[in-house]
């Protein structure tokens, strides 16, 4: 068995409210060095408010109202504007959905990347720009200084992701937050930034948060799994672990519904019934529970905690032993 | 005779833009987004077209509903001919064929109720009206899973999932018989994504529509097709029957869409065969010269740069355009 080494990013029991629904709500989890951790859900499921927490970017309707982010002994969640723009870039970093939309259309590539490395380490335009080169290689750019003299217009999708992936890494951050990296990209180019996503994380031991909705790039990339259901955590576990046996009834149906090799051509594939819940609609019990087929009465009264099942799988279900009948109805 | 059930009949289409005029009255580069395709879709079958952006599967769409003239080929729709139709007749071909994009919010006005946005086509063209055209709007909605009440209601008090419940609805209501699905499931949420795809196969048995489904997610593709185009750069590379094309792909281009594309298991995804293509894709305005595939294939030799390998039929029946595979 696998020992994972002690943990890097601590989130402990982040709560964060919306016009007073907790729309994060005691979400808990640990990633340690060089190890990937996939927040997984659906629209929502504050999945990508629980990251934007991590590098104090909440829009300001959103307050963490409770819990910690400890980056080794420093809170995040406590820290004002200003070390927050020292922790940036180079303790913690980001990489969006739309690169195109993440980069200055009026700056070539090469600025923006220097320019992330001198607002930490300083020093001259001439070292920020080798930096640079230095990094375009390393994120896999063929010709970099034609590159970097270059627009984020004049380059391709896929290429605008390694800039961005670029000005994220050249501080050397350890921890990297990827908010659906390669949604806006094609598979083929996917395919690509995902390997490259594991080389970094294997050469420099970046540990990475990433934040995705498709299963398939979970299955690709990460080490554990988070999986959130309308702001709370349902079930956290090591991959193979999560795929092979969920103990969540979300979770269970959430991968049932991918349609797999083995499911025969245009037969019915899982569905889950209903809606998930707006922040007003979240009542006392499981938040879950309208749309589980293993729904009781205490379901509806009481909120599961998150149980612990053994070689780190844990799961906020009251009916666990029960996950056989949610197989046959996923089957 | 195989022409009546042919609800679709694609011969050698291409599609070009630009070249003379241009914003500035400069000349420009010719744009080759379609470059001589074939095609045929019988009634009840779900052919699925995959290809990344900039492939041509847009453009080809639109050539097909006659938003978009072609600079060669024919485009028959049940049989008739949709390429240089005057107005009237496009409007009567156009009913049999209809479209469903990728994100509802953006294909439903959001000022109209939704029985005026399914009812619209049916007043348009004099189906029915009044209190005939109120019922044929409320079993639209009841045939797509939604409840007839919900006629009165704004777009933006749907779901996404039910939008697009929306959205077949409205295209369903004239009984089209071919529907293009463009990247359908793409923008919904994976719980809900089933719910559509299910939607679609039912609607599809009761009715027998034909699907011509635009996809780059090969489960999908996989789950609900019964045929596989794959287009790289304006033309067909591969032509197969789903269980072939998932059992024995072909093109090294077929190889590496199935290969990038991550499958939801970690096992299988984990210990399964990677061909990761260098590069991206060449602009549709240069073209590499022989096989388009050349500069990112993994078997390319020097006949590939020179000679365009033509689609050719192989022992399982399936049509590949390739000289090594």
């Amino acid at each position: 068995m696998e020992v994972s080494p002690s943990p890097l990013l601590t989130v402990d029991s982040l709560t964060i409210d919306i016009a007073g629904a907790h729309v994060v709500d005691d979400v808990s989890f640990t990633v340690a060095p060089g190890r990937v951790m996939a927040l997984v859900g659906e629209s929502g499921c504050g999945k990508s408010l629980t990251s934007y927490a991590m590098l104090g970017l909440l829009p300001p309707a959103a307050k963490r109202t409770g819990g910690r982010i400890m980056l080794e002994n420093t809170d995040l969640a406590c820290l004002t504007e200003r070390q927050f723009r020292k922790a940036r870039g180079k303790d913690i970093s980001i990489i969006f959905q739309e690169p195109s939309a993440s980069l200055d259309p009026l700056s070539t590539v090469g600025t923006q990347i220097a320019e992330a490395f001198r607002a930490h380490h300083g020093g001259s335009k001439a070292e920020a720009f080798e930096k640079a080169r230095q990094m375009l290689v390393d994120v896999g750019i063929p010709d970099p200084n034609r590159r970097l003299h270059q627009y984020p217009f004049e380059l391709s999708g896929g290429m605008c992701q390694r800039i961005m992936i670029s000005i994220a890494l050249i501080c050397g951050p350890r921890v990297l937050v990827a908010d659906e990296p390669t949604t806006a990209l094609d598979v083929t180019i996917q395919a690509q930034i995902l390997d490259l996503m594991k080389k970094l994380v294997a050469e420099r031991g970046t540990a990475i948060v990433l934040i995705t909705h498709d299963m398939g790039v979970v299955a690709d990339i990460a080490d554990d799994v988070a999986v959130m259901y309308a702001g709370r955590m349902a079930e956290i576990a090591p991959v193979h672990a999560l795929f092979r046996e969920p103990k969540h009834p979300y979770t269970a149906l959430l991968l049932a519904s991918v349609p797999k090799l083995d499911h025969a051509p245009k037969a019915d594939l899982a569905t889950i019934e209903g809606m998930v819940p707006t922040p007003s609609e979240f009542g006392v019990g499981c938040r879950f529970h309208d749309r589980c087929p293993l729904s009781t009465d205490k379901c509806r009264s009481e909120a599961p905690p998150l149980f612990d099942c053994g070689d780190g799988h844990r799961s906020a279900c009251w009916h666990i032993d029960r996950m056989a009948e949610i197989r046959a109805v996923a089957a | 005779m195989s022409e009546q059930k042919n609800v679709l009949e694609i011969r050698d289409v291409a599609v070009h833009f630009g070249g003379n005029g241009g914003l500035f009255g400069k000349s420009g580069a010719v744009v080759k987004a379609v470059n001589g395709v074939t095609l045929d879709i019988v009634r009840g079958e779900t052919v699925a077209l995959v290809g990344e952006s900039g492939c041509g599967k847009s453009t080809l769409s639109n050539t097909i509903v006659g938003l978009q003239q072609p600079v060669a080929g024919s485009v028959k729709i049940g049989g008739e001919e949709v390429v240089g139709a005057d107005r009237k007749k496009l409007n009567d071909i156009r009913r049999k064929v209809q479209m469903i994009f990728q994100d509802p919010a953006l294909s439903l006005d959001p000022r109209s109720t939704i029985g005026a946005t399914i009812g619209e086509p049916l007043i348009v063209r004099g189906v029915a009206k009044g209190k005939a055209l109120k019922e044929r709007v409320g079993a639209l909605l009841a045939q797509v899973g939604l409840r007839p009440e919900h006629a009165d209601r704004y777009p933006h008090q749907f779901s996404g999932g039910q939008r697009q419940r929306v959205v077949i609805a409205r295209a369903l209501a004239l009984e089209p018989d071919l529907v293009i699905c463009d990247e359908p499931v793409s923008a919904l949420d994976v719980s809900v994504r089933a719910q559509i795809l299910n939607l679609l196969v039912a609607l599809q048995k009761r009715t027998g529509v034909s699907y011509l489904f635009v996809s780059h997610d090969l489960g999908v593709v996989r789950h609900i097709c019964d045929r596989v185009v794959v287009m790289y750069l304006g033309r067909f590379v591969e032509i197969a029957d789903r269980d072939t094309f998932f059992a024995n792909p072909k093109h090294p281009y077929t190889k590496a869409l199935m290969s990038a594309v991550p499958e939801a298991d970690p096992e299988v995804q984990r210990s399964k065969e990677r061909l990761i293509l260098g590069g991206e894709l060449p602009s549709p305005a240069n073209i590499p010269s022989g096989c388009a595939f050349h500069t990112r294939c993994p078997l390319a030799t020097e006949i590939c740069g020179r000679e365009r390998p033509e689609l050719t039929v192989r022992d399982d029946g399936a049509r590949v355009a390739c000289h090594h595979a």
